[in-house]
């Protein structure tokens, strides 16, 4: 047994709202509880001090998946099962689906939600890359206010983010892409199932007769914490797309991530991964212009 | 102590709980199911799964509390009475079982895959069991018993 923690299973959000704004203890959310559940039996210092648990399993105002207003919008307690079968998904976001189709095993995505893949802003979030080229925005809500910010602004630090104690993320929403929009993403784990990544990417571009009219850049677990690289994405803009475009490209990217992440111990060997892995994925999001 | 309701292996269960004991140790302690294994206890063998609703689950990553009002089955389910399942016949004349340790859970994965999708290509088999490890094996059988399950499931 976890020690005696008191689990609250409210019905709606204003219950979790008011839980949230109660202050008793050190309160955490739980849904699929697979961060908390194993954080807690390795008593890491994240959850060590947790009292009680707010199970938001059973709120509707945080499930579902819809599409209004040229957004689509997405559940926090959404698992990442529900997100990879979704119909709206699969047409609208699929490097989205393709990130979320990576994540640990059936099991885990069965329970785990998007939510929780980057509430505690762990670098090896799976689907950060893909949901920052979507330019995501999510909605927080507390008992007294309500707002929404892009997840590019939510993530701060590595495990720091902007929700306040008294928060809770309630919905994920994208702007649906334009149809002409091509993309993809990667990841590098030890193995291919049940994996931490390693090193994750996601592009997303709009093309006009080869010359790229916008591209998004984002990475995942190569750097302290899932970002964009609007440096990289000016420089791309206007260039036209061939082979030496993209490994010029790639080898700039290259340069980014030492420039973000210092020279380490392993750089000698990530680096050319690092290049030879975004080459690719360039690569593969441009097959049907090269 | 909380009072739990939900439906396990069929039949309605009330029990009176610690609220953050895990959904396994529930299982085993309290309705010596001990089909259940515990092995990593991180969500990563799979040892554990059991069906929540329908869908495999890791039952060391759910706190009793959240079973409330759900569907569980546990291995000691899935057979009809003293007639073994089909998926259980299988893995026996496959020799899918070696030491045992996974094979509750495996079959368990297997069972929902096939309610799910009656007819999986390997991959979906092999996508469905990635979160099960088995060290005897070598996977192959089991992926053997379960494309011949299928086979009886669909031929029916």
């Amino acid at each position: 047994m976890i020690s005696s923690i008191e689990i609250l299973t409210p019905k709606n959000l204003n219950e979790v709202l008011g839980i949230l704004s109660s202050n008793g203890g050190d309160l955490r959310i739980i849904a699929g509880g697979t961060d908390i559940v194993t954080g807690l039996k390795q008593e890491s210092n994240r959850f060590i001090k947790t009292e009680v648990l707010i199970d938001i399993n059973r709120v509707a105002e945080v499930k579902g998946i819809g599409q209004a207003n040229g957004r689509i919008s997405i559940g926090a307690a959404s698992t990442f099962t529900e997100i990879y079968k979704n119909q709206i998904v699969s047409k609208e976001l699929p490097i989205l689906k393709k990130a979320v189709a990576t994540i640990g095993s059936l099991q885990i995505r069965n329970r785990a939600t998007i939510a929780g893949n980057f509430v505690n802003n762990a670098p090896c979030a799976d689907t950060v890359p893909a949901l920052l080229v979507y330019n995501a925005t999510i909605e927080i809500e507390s008992i007294n206010s309500k707002r929404e910010i892009s997840l590019q602004e939510f993530l701060q630090g590595p495990y720091i983010t902007q929700l306040k104690k008294d928060e809770i993320v309630t919905r994920i929403n994208i702007p649906v892409p334009p149809e002409n929009f091509i993309g993809d993403f990667y990841k590098l784990g030890r193995r291919q199932a049940v994996a931490i990544s390693r090193i994750t990417f996601a592009v997303l571009m709009e093309l006009e007769k080869n010359k790229i009219n916008e591209i998004r850049i984002a990475s995942g677990a190569v750097t302290p914490i899932g970002t964009r690289f609007s440096e990289l994405e000016k420089f791309a803009k206007g260039k036209e797309v061939n082979n030496n475009f993209l490994k010029t490209l790639a080898c700039k990217m290259g340069d980014e991530i030492i420039k973000l992440t210092g020279l380490r111990w392993s750089s000698e060997y990530k680096l050319p991964v690092v290049q030879q892995m975004f080459y690719q994925i360039l690569r593969s999001a441009t097959k049907k212009n090269l | 102590m909380i009072k739990l309701k939900f439906i396990l292996n069929g039949k309605e269960v009330i029990v009176e709980t610690e609220p953050s004991i895990r959904l396994l140790d529930l299982l085993r302690d309290r309705f010596s199911l001990t089909g259940t294994k515990e092995g990593c206890g991180v969500g990563e063998c799979g040892a554990c799964t059991v069906l929540m609703n329908g869908k495999a689950v890791n039952s060391c990553l759910i706190f009793a509390a959240q079973v409330e009002g759900n569907e569980i089955v546990t291995i000691e389910g899935i057979a009809n009475g003293n007639e073994l399942h089909p998926i259980q016949k299988n893995f026996l004349k496959y020799g899918a079982v070696q030491c045992g340790f996974c094979s509750p859970a495996m079959v368990l994965s297997a069972f929902a895959l096939l309610e799910e999708n009656p007819n999986p290509t390997e991959e979906e088999i092999k996508d469905a069991i990635a979160g099960n490890l088995c060290r005897c094996t070598g996977y192959k059988q089991i992926i053997e018993a379960i494309a011949e399950s299928a086979k009886e499931v669909t031929s029916h």
